[in-house]
């Protein structure tokens, strides 16, 4: 037997027109609501019923593709892994992920996530690359443990949101990339890490962080980025110091 | 296609006084501690090298109410810095691989804090019983 959606909450949603309006400002809508209905369910009935213009992104809604992060009562999470009976009785704010530039309604600016991304050279370069007929490049349980959680990384940009060393500093790295760059720094086949240390440097890089720890605790994939970060606080001094010697050894 | 104007939303300035980062900016000034016991120690020293009156001075500001006070306080602020410094040590430390698997956050923060609590009272109980 189907639920029937007699329980209603209120979302109070921020809409922004980038044609119309000046500022974002917010709007109420009262939903019905089941009790196995996400925050994301909530917007696409508001959308089918009421308001055709409500603009957000989804896609997978199972908590993999992480097109749906906003901010929800003020924490950044995913709209589709959070259920609207554990908001209730509400109201429920439901604004776009801090730190982003918005678009329109729930929609933020990616361009400066992507590009950050890019900047840390995000694939596996083989320490000893080898044809195919050789074989695959194989691993222990161990090594694959040193990375295995920072590849688990959906690019939800939840953890942006929640530093506010990126609010303060747009330009600086932030979690995820650290996270991603960590990914491959870390993982014994990789031999790229000479190419990826310049966007740990420097004031943009990895001393921008005050170990807040936010972006781990809002992660939904316990990526937990502020390790990956705090890591190669340690790996940036080596490289420092260790640049004079290999300055030395090439002449 | 619609016209692009991205909003940009100003970021509060007061944002470490907010929930959720409170617990943080707490966390860091209950590091200021360690500054400010620097400096009633160096006080007692520069008063030892000032001569008998000056440390006796010294140790009677020591003994008084607002002293007293002040130590409790740092005391608190000292065990909140011990208790936290060692939830984010595991985050600041290269990842700790034993037998093929990660060695868990929680026993890193337990291992080290239990090591600082008995160091810690095995000074006290040395300073209190005077073995020598
Ligand atoms: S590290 Fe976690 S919060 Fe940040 S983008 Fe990746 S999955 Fe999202
Ligand atoms: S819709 Fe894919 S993560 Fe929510």
């Amino acid at each position: 037997m189907t639920e029937r959606a007699d329980k209603t909450i209120e979302l109070r949603v921020l809409r922004y027109n980038p044609v119309t309006d000046e500022k974002p400002h917010h709007q109420s809508f009262t939903v019905p609501y089941t009790s196995d209905m996400s925050v994301l369910q909530g917007l696409q009935w508001i959308k089918d019923t009421i308001d055709g213009s409500l603009t957000y992104r989804w896609s997978c809604r199972m908590a993999i593709c992480g097109s749906c992060g906003m901010m929800i009562n003020a924490e950044p999470k995913l709209a589709c892994h959070t259920l609207l009976r554990d908001l209730a009785p509400g109201p429920v704010t439901v604004e776009p992920l801090n730190h982003f530039p918005i678009e329109r309604d729930l929609v933020v600016t990616v361009d400066d996530f992507v590009k950050k991304i890019e900047s840390v050279t995000p694939w596996l370069i083989p320490k000893h690359p080898k044809p195919v007929s050789e074989g695959p490049y194989n691993q222990t349980p161990a090594q694959m443990a040193a990375y295995e959680n920072f590849s688990a990384c959906i690019n939800c940009m939840l953890c942006y949101a929640a530093c506010p060393q990126y609010g303060e500093n747009p330009k600086f790295i932030g979690p995820a990339a650290m996270a991603i760059l960590q990914r491959y720094d870390g993982d014994s086949r990789d031999g790229g890490s000479a190419l990826r240390i310049d966007a740990v440097h420097g004031e943009d890089g990895v001393w921008g962080c005050t170990a807040v720890g936010a972006c781990s605790d809002v992660c939904p994939k316990a990526v937990d980025p502020m390790h990956a970060v705090n890591q190669n606080k340690m790996n940036t001094a080596l490289d420092y110091f260790l640049r004079f010697l290999k300055k030395r050894d090439t002449k | 296609m619609s016209e692009r104007r991205p909003y940009v939303r100003p970021m509060p300035r007061d944002w470490w006084a907010r929930w959720p980062f409170r617990h943080y900016t707490v966390r860091e000034l209950s590091g200021v501690t360690i500054a400010i016991y620097a400096a009633v120690l160096l006080s007692g020293l520069v008063a030892l090298l000032q001569g008998p009156a000056a440390w006796d001075a010294w140790r009677g500001w020591l003994a008084s109410p607002a002293s007293l006070v002040l130590h409790g306080a740092l005391l608190i602020a000292m065990l909140w810095h011990v208790r936290t410094w060692f939830q984010i040590l595991p985050k600041t430390m290269p990842k700790l691989i034993l037998g093929g698997t990660p060695v868990p956050q929680r026993t890193i923060t337990l291992i080290g804090t239990s090591v600082a609590v008995i160091c810690s009272s095995a000074l006290v109980a040395f300073v209190l019983w005077r073995p020598f």
